[in-house]
């Protein structure tokens, strides 16, 4: 029998923002490695269930098929969401994201938006952490919120408060904008002049004030030369 | 029996909920079906004197919940409609000596008297309305051409379907003129906002004070308009629902169609 070397310990985890960061040592034998997280994914029970893991093997490159084949064996045996490598800041990183990105791997990423479909009446309130997505109408006295971008595939009438608490850099985008009032970080638009038009139009911030602009004028992402998560 | 209860609601107060319980009790009691209405306006009762039945008050709605009398007591008939029954509000009580609990189990008791149960529900989201939604199968949303009515509509809208009660709408006091020149809200628009069924459009027509005061029902005022759109409403309730809505017009207009007609107003 093999005797492992005990003074490594062959398997860490950390929790790494919403994630779990798992350090190991690829030299290991691929069985050792798997029983190993057997008894640690075992004893995190349900918060292994959907979690964002990420390997990390040091500075070593290679791997990829033991990590694909430990990421299979995590799917598989604990339900855990998206498994990827971490990657070392660098010249190459750079672009590995962005060929990962561009590629099939995206099937994997799991998205911050609340996404609803529906009317939002007057008196209700929904709130989101991160990036609101409403496919219906928000009504006048109804009151949107987000961490993020609001975005209304509908009519928006009601009040839009994006980029909570302090985050100038979102955006209400309304396929008819019509808004009681829109709050972007720290500002206030209220009083809006009422367009009729019923085209797609989105609010930001410039200059320190709110501006609404028509969005497909104005394309504020299609300059982006690649798709990024935002 | 196993009859319906349906809550005649608005938020906004003073816009038609009263007037609305009162002319649809009537023309559905007129379809021969056994109706009560009821006054759920504890401490504000009015239904009673729409309906010309203030002085045969001996019980009221209180009394039969908290089981005080029978129903049939509390139940006062129509003078002049043989099906109809009023069951009105205690004048000295307050919102709060009903609980929704209470409703539920009247209501059972209800259902099983008679065809239709309205309840008349007081302005406002507090006691009063829960007390009066508690019990209901359905509810009918009675809402002014004006945005604060909307607004209020639609808040008691989400209320009711947070309730898994799928209200429908009836535009009130309708002034076609007005609607014509761009000056009021269009019902269009308005359930543009609301998206909940439309069962009917009511203009604002005299005959509604006439009708208070003399204490004839609307719906049985020949030439009243808002009488006529009432029965119209009854009917669809009552499952004629491809009746077709009648849009209120405005005199004018109305000469001018048959002035455009004979080749004349140009
Ligand atoms: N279609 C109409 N045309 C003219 N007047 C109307 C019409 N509908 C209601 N009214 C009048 O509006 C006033 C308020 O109506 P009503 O009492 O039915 O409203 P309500 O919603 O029951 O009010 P509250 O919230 O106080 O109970 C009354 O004076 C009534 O006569
Ligand atoms: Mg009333």
């Amino acid at each position: 029998m093999r005797k492992v070397n005990q003074d490594r310990v062959p398997v860490r985890i950390k929790g790494m923002g919403d994630g779990l960061c798992v350090t190991l040592d690829p030299a290991q034998p691929l069985s050792h490695l798997q029983e190993e997280l057997a008894i640690r994914f075992s004893q995190m029970k349900n918060l292994a269930v959907n979690a964002r893991v990420i390997f990390d093997i040091g500075e070593k490159d290679g791997y990829e098929d033991l990590i694909e084949e430990l990421g299979k064996f995590l799917r598989k045996t604990f339900g855990v969401g998206s498994v990827s490598r971490f990657l070392r800041d660098g010249p190459v990183s750079e672009e590995i994201i962005r060929k990962r990105d561009m590629e099939n791997s995206w099937y994997h990423y799991q998205s911050d938006v609340l996404m609803l479909t529906g009317r939002v009446r007057s008196g209700q309130k929904v709130t989101a952490r991160k990036h609101l997505l409403i496919m219906g109408d928000v009504n006048p006295g109804a009151e949107v919120l987000a961490g993020g971008d609001i975005l209304i595939m509908g009519s928006l009438r009601g009040t839009a408060v994006a980029g909570q608490p302090d985050n100038d850099g979102m955006i209400v985008l309304a396929l008819d904008f019509q808004p009681t009032q829109v709050q972007i970080g720290g500002f206030v638009a209220a009083g809006l002049p009422p367009s009729s038009k019923k085209l797609p139009e989105f609010a930001h911030v410039e200059n320190g004030t709110i501006v609404v602009e028509d969005y497909l004028k104005a394309d504020p992402f299609g300059r982006l030369p690649w798709p990024q998560v935002r | 029996m196993d009859g319906r209860i349906i809550v005649i609601t608005s938020g906004k107060g003073g816009v038609g909920k009263t007037t609305a319980t009162a002319s649809i009790g009537a023309a559905l009691a007129l379809q021969r079906k056994r109706v009560a209405v009821i006054d759920m306006d504890i401490g504000l009762r009015n239904l009673d004197v729409v309906m010309g039945l203030e002085n045969r008050i001996i019980f009221n709605v209180v009394d039969a919940v908290k089981g005080k009398c029978k129903l049939k007591q509390a139940a006062i008939k129509d003078r002049r409609i043989d099906d109809l029954f009023l069951i009105p509000a205690s004048q000295s009580d307050n919102k709060n000596v009903l609980s929704p609990k209470d409703m539920v189990q009247f209501g059972e008791k209800l259902r099983r008297e008679f065809d239709f149960v309205l309840m008349d529900c007081p302005a406002g989201i507090e006691r009063g309305f829960e007390n009066s939604v508690a019990a209901a199968d359905e509810a009918v949303v009675v809402c002014t051409p004006e945005v604060s009515s909307v607004r209020d509509a639609d808040r008691v809208i989400g209320l009711l379907y947070a309730r898994s009660i799928t209200p429908k709408l009836v535009v009130n006091r309708i002034i076609p003129e007005m609607v014509e020149k761009g000056d009021m809200l269009s019902h269009v628009d308005m359930v543009d906002v609301l998206s909940i069924e439309l069962v009917g459009l009511v203009p604002m027509d005299d005959h509604v004070l006439i009708s208070t005061n003399t204490g004839i029902p609307l719906v049985l005022q020949k030439k009243s308009k808002a009488g006529e759109a009432f029965q119209r409403i009854a009917m669809r309730i009552n499952g004629a629902t491809d009746l077709p809505i009648e849009v209120p017009q405005s005199q004018d207009r109305f000469w001018k169609k048959i002035g455009s007609k004979l080749g004349l107003g140009k």
